[in-house]
């Protein structure tokens, strides 16, 4: 009886979050876009050699990572700043609470959009402000070197509040008596957060990092609006790329192949950062030994 | 921590800033944004305002839109999760540890993998250009979450009142819906708000399965703005645009601040 009320939602999930995946690794195996007919023909296994030897994707691969690494760390570091301000106990604590959440439950695009007023050359603030120093105008939006920090940025400022509240609920569960023993004894404050905040936070960062980075790697929304991929395609993620060829290009064997390798990356770049978090230590013994 | 209220300031600027300057654009005139010192015409208008919600269709037809998604998706999620957290509740430990673990994993798959089998659904059973179809795969996509909150907030009742409610001679539906149901309302609220903002926010689905103009979300009906010219965008209005698409959002995060943290954080606790 009761695993019938398990079932509709059960049945839904796996609609949406099973059958893509196995349709994917079907379409791999077949050509299917606009040369076909749009008919599936088996092609065994061309569209991953195609990937295998496709600098776009492979270029694609690495400013995902880049973008995710960068946007992920740099969260890290902010968030846990926030979650101990935010920690801290007194009356405006509320209102701060909403305003820091603010940029996090706005969507995606209507701040991709602001993003491009900002960093627009030559009138958007940041510009102007260069302009004013007498410094040669940077054309953020249209400079490679430039254009995926501006993402970088964006993301950063989109999702780092809610980084930030998962470490505060963390902090939340750390017992004031800890941090009062340890001053009783003579520790510093700072060295109270290393020793006891960051290793008691370690669950909830590792949850909240694999989180942002399963997201960052899908990174759609705030490129396809804020730079579109460009300029030259520098700021092209993977979930782009698979979403032009789909849509633009009308390839959607090929679109389903770099939706099933990013996946396959995904998991790797998870499996390395819980690496990087759990086993630092151990790592660090076998090199010290 | 030393010099709190710098760091206060810190925090408000960083969060606030960038929306301030959509807010100081959204008012000025197209001659002060390009020319801010030497123009010599009037500096404010409210044509950006005007621009944006008379133009066809006017903005507050993507608003409706928006508001109709998230609230059909958000009913759809509770009417599925309900049940199942209940289940999940009731589940031998092993096997309700291997359907959490599921769960969490779905919960952190990027969705956006999902466009292209997603939009094949959309064709096979042609559900494209339809709002309420729109809300069948964000809702599925919202039940992972959903699940692990409700299901946490049922493990948290106590045992035997539901045990009581039974002796009283309460059937399953009975004891759901009086005694059950209406003491996880919390959990529900805080659950309801992130389904809603999910959906208010979605874009790559919502890209794809929208084609009509007067049938786009808010977030797609804004990229269009974006999309539909790269050298002359009319900033003002792009401004307004993102001004008035932010508001009810603002509205819901002081009202709600206290649910949304509280699903947030005991999401990231119990899962």
């Amino acid at each position: 009886m009761i695993i019938l009320f398990l079932l509709p939602a059960g049945i839904l999930i796996l609609l949406v979050f099973g059958v893509p995946l196995i349709r994917y690794s079907w379409l791999s195996m077949h050509a299917a876009s606009v040369v076909t007919g749009l008919d599936n023909i088996p092609n065994g296994g061309a569209n991953w050699i195609r990937l295998l030897n496709d600098m776009r994707f492979w270029k694609d691969a690495w400013q995902t990572v880049r973008f995710a690494s960068f946007s992920v760390s740099l969260e890290v570091f902010l968030a846990i700043l926030i979650a101990l301000l935010l920690h801290q106990k007194w009356k405006g604590r509320g209102i701060l609470r909403s305003i820091s959440l603010l940029p996090w439950a706005l969507p995606t695009t209507v701040m991709a959009l602001g993003w491009r007023w900002i960093f627009n050359t030559p009138y958007g603030p940041i510009e102007k402000i260069i302009n004013f120093m007498g410094l040669n105008p940077l054309n953020i939006l249209s400079n490679p070197k430039l254009t995926w920090l501006s993402t970088v940025l964006g993301d950063v400022w989109k999702t780092t509040p809610f980084l930030a509240l998962i470490l505060l609920a963390g902090l939340q569960t750390i017992p004031d008596d800890l941090y009062e023993a340890f001053r009783l004894e003579g520790g510093k404050p700072f060295q109270a957060f290393l020793k006891i905040s960051l290793p008691l936070l370690k669950p909830y960062l590792f949850l909240g990092v694999i989180f942002r980075l399963a997201q960052a790697f899908g990174v759609f929304d705030l490129i396809q609006v804020m730079t579109g991929g460009g300029p030259a395609g520098s700021t092209e993620s993977l979930a782009l790329y698979a979403y032009l060829n789909a849509m633009r290009f009308l390839d959607f064997g090929y679109s389903a192949t770099i939706m099933l390798a990013s996946f396959i990356l995904l998991v790797c770049a998870c499996a390395l950062s819980w690496v990087l978090i759990y086993q630092s230590k151990n790592i660090y013994r076998v090199y010290n030994s | 921590m030393k010099h709190k209220i710098i760091w206060v300031l810190l925090l408000v600027i960083w969060s606030l800033s960038p929306l301030s300057w959509q807010l100081y654009t959204s008012f000025c005139t197209q001659e002060a944004i390009t020319h801010p010192l030497t123009n010599p015409g009037p500096h404010w208008t409210l044509n950006n305002y005007r621009q944006v919600l008379t133009a066809s269709p006017p903005l507050w037809d993507y608003l409706f839109n928006s508001l109709l998604l998230g609230l059909t998706t958000t009913l759809l999620t509770l009417v599925f999760a309900i049940p199942a957290s209940y289940a999940l509740s009731k589940l031998k430990p092993l096997l309700a540890r291997t359907t959490k673990i599921i769960l969490i994993s779905a919960a952190l798959f990027p969705y956006v993998l999902l466009f292209l089998a997603l939009l094949e659904f959309a064709r096979n059973f042609n559900l494209g250009n339809n709002l309420f179809a729109l809300s069948i795969p964000y809702s599925a996509l919202s039940m992972p979450l959903a699940i692990l909150l409700i299901t946490s907030a049922f493990k948290d009742l106590p045992k035997d009142l539901e045990e009581a409610a039974r002796i009283e001679g309460l059937g399953i539906w009975q004891r759901l819906r009086w005694v059950l149901i209406p003491l996880i309302a919390p959990a529900t609220a805080s659950t309801s708000i992130l389904i809603f903002l999910f959906s208010w926010n979605e874009y790559p689905i919502a890209l794809t399965w929208i084609s009509k103009p007067e049938l786009l979300t808010l977030p797609v009906a804004i990229a269009r703005i974006a999309g539909s010219s790269i050298y002359s965008v009319p900033y003002g209005a792009y401004a307004a645009a993102t001004v008035l698409g932010s508001i009810p959002l603002l509205i819901m995060v002081l009202i709600f601040q206290k649910q949304i943290i509280s699903g947030l954080t005991k999401g990231a606790v119990k899962g």
